[in-house]
């Protein structure tokens, strides 16, 4: 019964990250003869099965370094500013609750059913040159500039698309915790502080995991995002990707970039993985 | 017993932390919805200059330009097909295998759901940039059919996972019942575990959906020019067309996903999201 | 307010409103210093609910709470110099047995080597020396019980608050763990508080019973008292067996009246011969209990039960019953014994 799905994903993603493996290492021939030949500055062309020509290019491009930093520096900044946002919500909808943050809770899952293209859109507007955010600011007699075209406004687009998850996650992390644990640190004497450090945030550990993993994961490899929201140059590998695939024709660089990203994910797939074993070991279940 | 009705006792007297709590709900709101609610006026104002606060004037003539061209409304069409066939291909794909992973032992359950987010972990635009090599061998660029199996591979992930949580969640014990008192296994599986992880499933199917619904970057490299969902179709008007009409198409672009908010809005909240994301 | 009970616990008119119901109305209680105190009363009599204000989870609309012989109403539970054992444990799944144990010091910035002797005497203490690196749920039940209830003595508190400890343990670890606790109790002359519903555990290991109901407690007495002198009828239903009679109540006789007469099992004789008192008899049914026999019997006044351990009866069997005591209510309220 469970072959379908892995059918599917085996034909469809299985199949093409292998060809684009091989084309990325200068195998060019099977299915991969087409491409080899419409792209440009296609490496392994000349008969070499092995080479590792293509990846040594696209870390030479004066591109890469920046596209890099760029790109670590809002995964990074933008995930753990989503965590503290997510356990600040998640704190206080357990601790606190009240209507304040339920109303609070219900509306950052908003952006769950607004389609990426959208919000992008309206982030774009919201910060730039004419949105609302300069227009505050200007009625304070501040001209500031527009925040578009920059690394903050990927950061905060990022941080915007990854929280709802987040949120939920968290927040069902921390009421899974029961009072009674909450109850007994308490009652041990420890500070509303120490609560949190000691008790709260070690039991909502593994949900905590998932959100640093899916949140850092989804902005790693975006594109909406960044593409309407990012500098030209440098800019996030998605962007950069598409822009090696579609407008430069280099799809050989393009997937080797591709490959750089998935090696990144992966490192960040096995603490989720790490996680989740850890719990299923605390829990008895293994 | 009653333990874990009564509420906490950790309410601060402070006024400093209630002020810093009040003003951190604030600022968490506006960064949320500000955006939304600014994009969304301008889909009824005749124009809006910078830095004024107030428009020129208000007026609903966006909606009808919107429907006076004829690529928009095409690409409504084909969004309005596409995402209920994706929905239903999907499903019929996953919730087999889903029900069978949560019937699993641990092992084999964990390497299959692995499995399915292992093919999340690479990078979707570098998959879709690969993916084409594929198409033009199996002639799919272009078509219906390769914009939906585009869409379907995204969806997977919801449609596998969060039906197993659900499906692992019914307790063998009530299925035993249902057996005991001499219910088929068809009936059993219809009446309870169906029945009972229904809740995963409608929240699956929802954001399944909702990606599909959403979902641009494949569906631009495998079906444009031919084939232009809602979302491809914003990519090619923010360029071309006002503000206002870019509003009032991510209304409607919105429109579908909200109404299914209030159809889901219990149980998403209620957990079966998060759930089905921890792999038990 | 006066306290005349400067070391132990003393509650004064607390009230509790949840959920717009009132659970506790004017209650009022006074534990001496050393004492073992029971709360018993059915689910939902409010029992837990008074420990919970005791322990500071929760705040009484009005009345007061002294600790020690201060005022503690005001004061959060992580301030209050009290420690209680949860129904469930509450141990926490991600610390050690000696990290749970160690805790409520750590939280109150000992130094290493004090925490390090405090756990490991309480460790001790409960015999778990053994299990001090192991996670709580790789020990068995009994086992948790100890740990829960080494993290609440490891805090030296005035008072220990137990919340139904022994619910989650099977029958005959429970006799073994109650008279565990009693025995650690009076050793460490700590003063403390027992929520149960297992009215068998009250009367083996209280100094005094609150019998609560609805909220109120009905009587605070010795194990012994109560069960010899209720002085409601609610009481003495729910503690031991009755056979509950309306009548009138006349040197071991019964007649048309509107009394409740209670009758102890153990008060009601069977004998083929005729003593004073004693009424004609026939035998309906003969019950095994264990270690005695709970004989129904038929005689013309009333039907009662008498538990009998020597000479036991068949079914069938015609002779005399008589009645040695006897409680008689008025409206709830003991009138007399007899």
């Amino acid at each position: 019964m469970a072959l379908p799905p892995i059918l599917v994903l085996g034909i469809f993603i299985g199949l093409p990250i292998g060809l684009a493996f091989f084309l990325s290492i200068g195998y060019t021939g099977g299915l991969n003869e087409v491409i080899s030949i419409i792209g440009q500055d296609v490496r392994g062309r000349d008969g070499k099965l092995f080479t590792l020509q293509a990846y040594k290019d696209v870390i030479a491009d004066p591109r890469f370094a920046g596209d890099l930093k760029t790109t670590l520096i809002v995964s990074f900044v933008a995930t753990i500013l989503v965590l503290i946002f997510s356990i600040g919500v998640g704190l206080l909808q357990r601790l606190r609750g009240g209507k304040l943050s339920s109303i609070l809770t219900g509306l950052s899952l908003t952006p769950l059913f607004i389609p990426v293209v959208i919000s992008s859109w309206a982030l774009y507007t919201f910060y730039g040159s004419a949105g609302l955010y300069r227009t505050i600011f200007n009625s304070f007699g501040l001209d500031i500039p527009q925040i578009t075209s920059t690394m903050l406004a990927v950061i905060i687009g990022s941080i915007w698309t990854s929280l709802p998850f987040a949120i939920l996650m968290v927040t069902s992390g921390f009421q899974s915790v029961p009072n009674a644990l909450i109850e007994a640190a308490q009652d041990a004497g420890a500070s509303l502080i120490t609560i949190i450090r000691t008790v709260m945030l070690p039991l909502a550990l593994i949900p905590i995991i998932i959100v640093a993993t899916f949140t850092s994961i989804g902005v790693l490899g975006s594109f909406t995002i960044p593409y309407f929201l990012g500098p030209n140059q440098p800019t996030m590998f998605g962007v950069e990707i598409t822009n090696f695939f579609t407008a430069y024709n280099r799809p050989q660089q393009s997937v080797v970039m591709a490959f750089i990203v998935f090696a990144a994910a992966s490192g960040i797939a096995i603490s989720y993985i790490w996680a989740n074993f850890r719990s299923a070991k605390e829990s008895g279940r293994v | 017993m009653a333990n874990d009705v009564q509420p906490l006792n950790l309410h601060t007297k402070s006024m400093g932390v209630k002020a810093i709590l009040v003003a951190f709900s604030i600022f968490m709101m506006l960064l949320i919805v500000g955006p939304l609610i600014w994009l969304a006026l301008h889909a009824f104002v005749v124009e809006w200059l910078y830095p004024s606060y107030k428009p020129t004037g208000w007026t609903l003539e966006w909606f009808r330009k919107v429907f006076e061209v004829p690529t928009l409304v095409s690409a409504i069409r084909y969004s309005l097909i596409i995402s209920p066939i994706v929905v239903i291909v999907s499903a019929v794909i996953c919730l087999p295998a889903a029900y069978a992973s949560a019937r699993y032992n641990y092992w084999g359950r964990r390497t299959f759901l692995i499995m399915m987010f292992a093919s999340n972990a690479f990078p979707k635009i570098g998959l879709f940039a690969t993916i084409a090599t594929l198409y033009y061998f199996l002639n799919l660029m272009g078509t219906m059919v390769g914009v939906i199996i585009v869409q379907v591979l995204g969806t997977i992930i919801f449609m596998t996972w969060i039906p197993a949580a659900a499906f692992a969640a019914v307790p063998k014990s009530l299925e035993e019942a249902a057996r005991d008192a001499g219910a088929s296994k068809f009936r059993v599986f219809r009446t309870i575990t169906l029945r009972m992880a229904m809740p995963g499933i409608l929240v699956a199917m929802v954001m399944s959906f909702i990606y599909s619904f959403d979902e641009a970057q494949g569906t631009y490299l495998v079906g444009a020019p031919q084939i232009y969902t809602m979302p491809t179709a914003m990519y090619a008007i923010v360029e071309t067309y006002p503000i206002q009409v870019t509003a009032v198409f991510s209304i409607l672009l919105t429109i579908p996903s909200v109404l299914l908010i209030g159809l889901a809005r219990k149980h998403i909240i209620g957990g079966q999201l998060a759930e089905g994301f921890q792999i038990k | 307010m006066a306290n005349q009970n400067g070391q132990g616990l003393e509650l004064v008119g607390l009230r509790k409103i949840l959920g717009g119901r009132v659970i506790i109305d004017d209650l009022n209680l006074v534990v001496n210093k050393g004492e073992m105190v029971s709360l018993l009363g059915p689910s939902g009599c409010g029992k837990t609910t008074t420990l919970r204000m005791i322990a500071g989870f929760l705040i009484p609309e009005s009345g007061k709470v002294f600790l020690a012989g201060k005022d503690v109403t005001e004061i959060g539970p992580e301030k209050r110099p009290s420690a209680m054992v949860f129904q469930n444990y509450a141990l926490w799944p991600h610390m050690t047995v000696f990290k749970n144990v160690a805790y409520p010091l750590k939280v109150r910035k000992m130094s290493k080597s004090e925490i390090e002797k405090r756990v490991h005497d309480v460790l001790e203490l409960v015999n778990l020396m053994h299990h001090k690196d192991s996670r709580p749920a790789q020990i068995s039940g009994g086992e948790q019980q100890r740990v829960a209830l080494a993290r609440a003595l490891v805090q030296e508190p005035d008072i220990l608050l137990l919340d139904e400890p022994l619910s989650n343990l099977d029958a005959k670890l429970r006799v073994k763990v109650r008279e565990d606790i009693r025995e650690l109790q009076r050793r460490l002359g700590i003063t403390t508080v027992i929520v149960t519903h297992d009215q068998d555990e009250a009367l083996s290991i209280s100094d005094r019973i609150a019998v609560m109901n609805d909220g109120r407690i009905e009587q605070f007495s010795t194990p012994q008292e109560l069960y010899d002198a209720p002085q409601t009828e609610y009481v003495a239903n729910f503690i031991g067996s009755l056979n509950r009679v309306t009548g009138s109540y006349e040197n071991g006789a019964i007649s048309a009246g509107s009394d409740v007469i209670g009758i102890r099992p153990e008060d009601v004789f069977f004998s083929k011969n005729q003593v004073p008192g004693s009424v004609a008899a026939t035998v309906t049914l003969v019950v095994p209990r264990g270690h005695f026999y709970e004989v129904y019997l038929k005689r013309n006044d009333a039907e009662l039960r008498a538990f009998v351990s020597s000479e036991v009866p068949k079914a069938g069997d015609a002779g005399f019953a008589n009645i040695t005591k006897a409680l008689i209510y008025r409206d709830g309220k003991l009138v007399r014994t007899a």
